[in-house]
């Protein structure tokens, strides 16, 4: 049996791979949509629950439920991103509170229609290692395609067909005088960010329990991420979402599960306290 | 400034009559305990408003206040065993406390940052009232946790119907005492600092300190529906401190109209006893509020009042009288104050 702490440690590093896939998503909304998107975290739990519905007909590998549930959630983040995010997103009160409507709005309906108990799908024997360190396979597939996703992201961003989202970064005006439709970029990019989301926790899915508020936790990990990392760099997001993949596990193996929560939680309240400029952003003011 | 009530004396006070009445029509224990919570939900929604619409700072914690003077009552009663108007009194100092905290806090931040601030605030307070079971009572029982904390009351079995006109009365109260205070000079300065903290800042109002007051005030009012809160339910749980809770003043506020305090009071009353009445379980209801927030956010941006204004001043234009414009709408979309 290897040491535990090392244990936790690979086992972060997995789901850290993954996080940093949702919080590069996140961070696309808030460079190209310039919203907080509070909906980002019931994504991840709609991509968890696809890969559980998938399991139980005979599709167990998160490899093909990852890419479902990715276009599942691009076709709802287009739909949001167009008929509600895009017409208010220059009114401060309407956007956090109705991204977390919609969060909620999802909660219930996941409740409704798996019930409101811990499900969990088959995670597939792991591959044991040296020392008796277990290699799990979920946590390998996760943190492989995670780490090519990103790469390819990063890829399209410095690239020419990334252009149009550096544009619209820095200044929509100027993208919108250069013949860019700015509003399709900006719902495109939505629905993007959501697939990322929901890959995430399609990935994620078989290392623990499918439940409807299971996106709580990484939605925040997301926001602490984009608000520390800013937006700007790939790799930053990438190693930053696996410190706190890792020290997540740490606190659920050796305090409690709930404690990983209250200490992202408690996280947030102390980054909004020291850097309270936050994250820039530029929405309301514009218009 | 707009100093027309949205709704009128007259309208108002049929309205009160008709509260008062109904109980005389012998309605069902069911109906009465419905229409009791809807008084206690109605004034927290006002609260929120005094927060989240008067004064423009959007919290999505507020049931953190509400629930701490839950569990003050419910703590001090039934632990330290303190006489019930001293717990209540106590309750609703604390959550003035905690709102003065919140507020520090908050005061730096802007925008969406309150929001996300106060969430995690709300959050954090919910998970250390569910996981923990910190106290156990006589008799070996362990308190806290899902099932609660029990209040200990100086009666037993109270009629419906007393309940019942206590909360009304207790609304009628709490609504009025908001207004005044919307309307007064300090409510006219938070109006200033929703709608531009900058220039309120150059005219020289301390905007800091209106804002730690503005969540020290909507929170006391939180903290006295919450005491009221356990008093009807005999017992502090800890769905008293859950975002569900605090997401649903919000809806009140934003489908009744944010800064209009009557209007929320309004769409409180109505929606919380039409869901409740039609026997829904509580998942389909917070479906329910979170569906009808988003057409109104989307469609309605000024709520219940907004739309009305907006219809009057439409129909005024057509009969030829000059429409009162409305200056901020134009450029954030968002006043209708």
């Amino acid at each position: 049996m290897a040491h535990p702490l090392l244990q936790v440690l690979l086992d972060g590093l997995f789901a850290g791979a993954a996080y940093a896939l949702m919080a590069a998503g996140m961070a696309l909304i808030l460079g190209v949509v310039k919203v907080i998107n509070l909906s980002h975290g019931a994504f991840f739990t709609l991509g968890a629950y696809v890969a559980y519905a998938l399991a139980g007909r005979g599709i167990g590998s998160p490899i093909a439920a990852a890419p479902i549930a990715a276009v599942i959630a691009f076709a709802f983040g287009v739909f949001l991103g167009k008929s509600f995010v895009n017409p208010v997103r220059s009114r401060p009160f309407a956007l956090p509170v109705g991204t977390l409507a919609c969060a909620l709005l999802f909660e219930q309906a996941a409740q409704r229609i798996w019930g409101p108990h811990p499900l969990s799908i088959e995670a597939g024997a792991p591959w044991v290692g040296p020392g008796g360190l277990v290699l799990r396979r979920w946590g390998v597939i996760a943190f492989l395609s995670s780490a090519a996703l990103l790469g390819g992201l990063k890829w399209v961003l410095s690239a020419r067909p990334g252009l149009p989202l550096r544009l619209i970064a820095e200044d929509e005006e100027i993208a919108g005088s250069l013949g860019m439709d700015v509003e399709a970029i900006r719902y495109l990019t939505f629905g993007g960010a959501c697939a990322m989301a929901a890959a995430a926790g399609a990935l994620l899915s078989p290392s623990g329990a499918v439940t409807p508020t299971m996106g709580r936790a990484p939605l925040l990990l997301s926001l602490v991420v984009v608000i520390v990392a800013g937006m700007d760099s790939v790799g930053a997001i990438f190693l930053l979402s696996i410190g706190l993949g890792i020290f997540g596990g740490a606190c659920a193996w050796f305090l409690s599960p709930q404690w990983s929560y209250v200490a992202l939680l408690a996280a947030v309240c102390l980054l909004l306290s020291v850097r309270p400029a936050g994250i820039v952003v530029t929405a309301g003011r514009l218009d | 400034m707009r100093s027309a009530a949205p709704v009128s004396v007259g309208w108002l006070a049929a309205g009160i009559g008709l509260l008062l009445l109904f109980p005389l029509s012998s309605p069902d224990a069911f109906l009465l305990d419905v229409f009791t919570t809807g008084f206690l939900l109605a004034a927290f929604a006002a609260s929120w408003d005094v927060v989240g619409g008067v004064s423009g700072q959007i919290t999505l914690g507020h049931a953190l206040p509400f629930g701490a003077a839950a569990y003050a009552c419910a703590l001090l009663t039934s632990l330290a065993g303190w006489p019930l108007p001293l717990a209540v009194a106590a309750a609703i100092l604390l959550a003035a406390a905690v709102g003065m905290g919140i507020g520090a806090l908050s005061a730096p931040l802007a925008g969406p940052f309150v929001a996300l601030l106060t969430l995690a605030l709300g959050e954090i307070a919910h998970e250390a009232a569910v996981g923990h079971t910190f106290f156990s009572g006589p008799g070996g029982y362990a308190w806290g946790g899902e099932g609660g904390i029990p209040v200990a009351l100086p009666w037993r079995d109270a009629p419906p119907f007393s309940s019942y006109y206590a909360a009304l009365a207790f609304l009628c109260l709490a609504s009025f005492g908001m207004l005044r205070l919307s309307r007064s000079g300090a409510g006219l300065i938070l109006r200033a600092v929703a709608g531009s903290p900058i220039t309120a800042q150059a005219s020289g109002v301390p905007i800091a300190r209106f804002k730690r007051l503005a969540f020290a005030a909507g929170s006391a009012f939180a903290g006295a529906a919450g005491a009221g809160f356990a008093l009807h339910m005999g017992r502090a749980t800890a769905t008293d401190l859950s975002l569900e809770l605090s997401f649903q003043a919000a809806t009140f506020a934003a489908v009744g109209g944010r800064g209009t305090i009557a209007g929320p009071v309004v769409a409180a009353l109505v929606l919380h006893v039409l869901f409740q009445g039609l026997y829904l379980p509580p998942s389909a209801r917070v479906l329910l509020y979170a569906l009808t927030l988003l057409v109104t956010l989307r469609f309605f941006p000024g709520g219940v009042v907004g739309t009305a204004r907006e219809l009057a001043s439409r129909l005024g234009r057509r009969d030829g009288t000059r429409p009162a414009r409305r200056g901020g709408r134009n450029r954030t979309g968002e006043g209708t104050r």
